[in-house]
């Protein structure tokens, strides 16, 4: 295989991983030329994507690109495709983890008003500041409440206590988490 | 400070009614209407105990009806205007009524007054509102392309009341990575600023 055509089909390959197109064929069609047909195309294709798929399936910074390239020579592939290969490996375009997988809805816009009350109905002076906000979700959906100010400094307390909790996790050596 | 009270003919019909009521029992009537105020759509007493206050009080259902209210009115004009008891005793002399009933009323408004104005400011006209927070830190181990992983996240659950319909308790729940949390605890920060530039 000429090493442009096995360049084309790797970059077709990551675009895929990547999620940034999500049919192959296209991708194949347009290399066939005489000497490959869509078949051989689609199992080399289909065997770089497990490849590559597998290879970054290690925590970042764990896999080791001399370890890598035995491995690859070990699986008899062509010496001249090897680096082409590892670097899209370690290429590891940083994608947004929570853009994998399953995961309850994210906060994709949040819009608010603070408000003060003056006079109501009942009571010609009231000065009471609250908030609206409304939520928009990563599902679509979009949420209006009133946040009364003692429940405002509930819920921003809260999130702090979390954030909190969540930067005394990281810092904790025991657990070697990578960000 | 403005007059809170005209005499109408029906203020000057119920200020006789409770004239007459007995010295007793009146302060415990009003203490229960001042509790219901703030509360929009509930009347103060049930019909039964509407029935049994007929009884006790010597009222026709009709004068009953009329005392309540006006007491209610009272009370409500009091809070509206967030009325100096001295300012409140005056206006209610003026109406005729007798020094044993304005004192009640007085002393019921004195007793409460702080009690009920807090919660008719806190009363919204908005139908939803948040009620409760609750959150939960995760640490994400491993993912069907990603083994080993070490990645927090953070979920939070926000209650959300509808007044519409006592039943329907939303809840909205959402998750965070560690700088999307950030950037929510961010924007909650310049909410809290706006708040401080108000006082």
């Amino acid at each position: 295989m000429e090493k442009e055509l096995f360049r084309k089909l790797l970059s077709g390959v990551m675009e895929v991983i990547d999620g940034k197109s999500k049919e192959g064929s296209n991708i194949l069609s347009n290399l066939v030329n005489e000497t490959h047909n869509e078949e051989n195309l689609a199992i080399v294709f289909s065997g770089l994507y497990s490849l590559v798929k597998l290879a970054r399936k290690h925590p970042h910074g764990t896999l080791k690109q001399q370890i890598l390239k035995e491995d690859l020579q070990e699986l008899k592939i062509p010496a001249a495709f090897i680096p082409d290969i590892s670097a899209a490996v370690f290429s590891s375009s940083d994608i947004d983890p929570t853009e994998n997988g399953p995961s309850l809805p994210r906060l994709s816009n949040l819009q608010w008003r603070l408000d003060v009350a003056i006079s109501t109905s009942s009571l010609n002076r009231v000065l009471e500041p609250t908030i609206n906000m409304e939520m928009c979700l990563s599902n679509g959906k979009i949420h209006n409440f009133e946040v009364p100010i003692a429940k405002f400094h509930e819920l921003r307390y809260n999130v702090a206590a979390l954030l909190k909790e969540m930067e005394d996790l990281e810092t904790r050596n025991i657990l070697k988490i990578q960000v | 400070m403005s007059l809170m009270f005209t005499i109408t003919p029906s203020i000057k019909k119920a200020v006789v009614c409770i004239n007459e009521l007995p010295e007793s029992k009146f302060p415990l009537v009003l203490s229960r209407i001042i509790q219901k105020l703030h509360l929009k759509d509930e009347r103060p007493f049930t019909e039964d105990e509407e029935e049994k206050l007929q009884k006790t009080l010597e009222l026709q259902e009709a004068d009953l009806e009329l005392v309540i209210h006006t007491c209610e009115f009272f009370l409500h004009q009091a809070a509206y205007h967030s009325a100096k008891p001295q300012v409140l005793r005056q206006q209610l002399q003026q109406l005729q009524l007798d020094d044993n009933k304005v004192d009640a009323i007085v002393n019921t408004w004195t007793g409460d007054a702080r009690n009920v104005v807090e919660k008719l400011r806190s009363r919204t006209l908005s139908a939803k509102k948040l009620e409760d927070v609750n959150w939960r830190l995760n640490l994400q181990m491993g993912q069907r392309d990603k083994s080993k992983s070490r990645q927090p996240n953070a979920m939070l659950e926000l209650g959300i009341n509808n007044d519409n319909d006592e039943k329907d308790k939303e809840k909205i729940r959402l998750e965070f990575t560690h700088d999307q949390l950030y950037a929510f605890y961010n924007q909650l920060q310049t909410i809290q600023n706006q708040i401080d530039g108000l006082s």
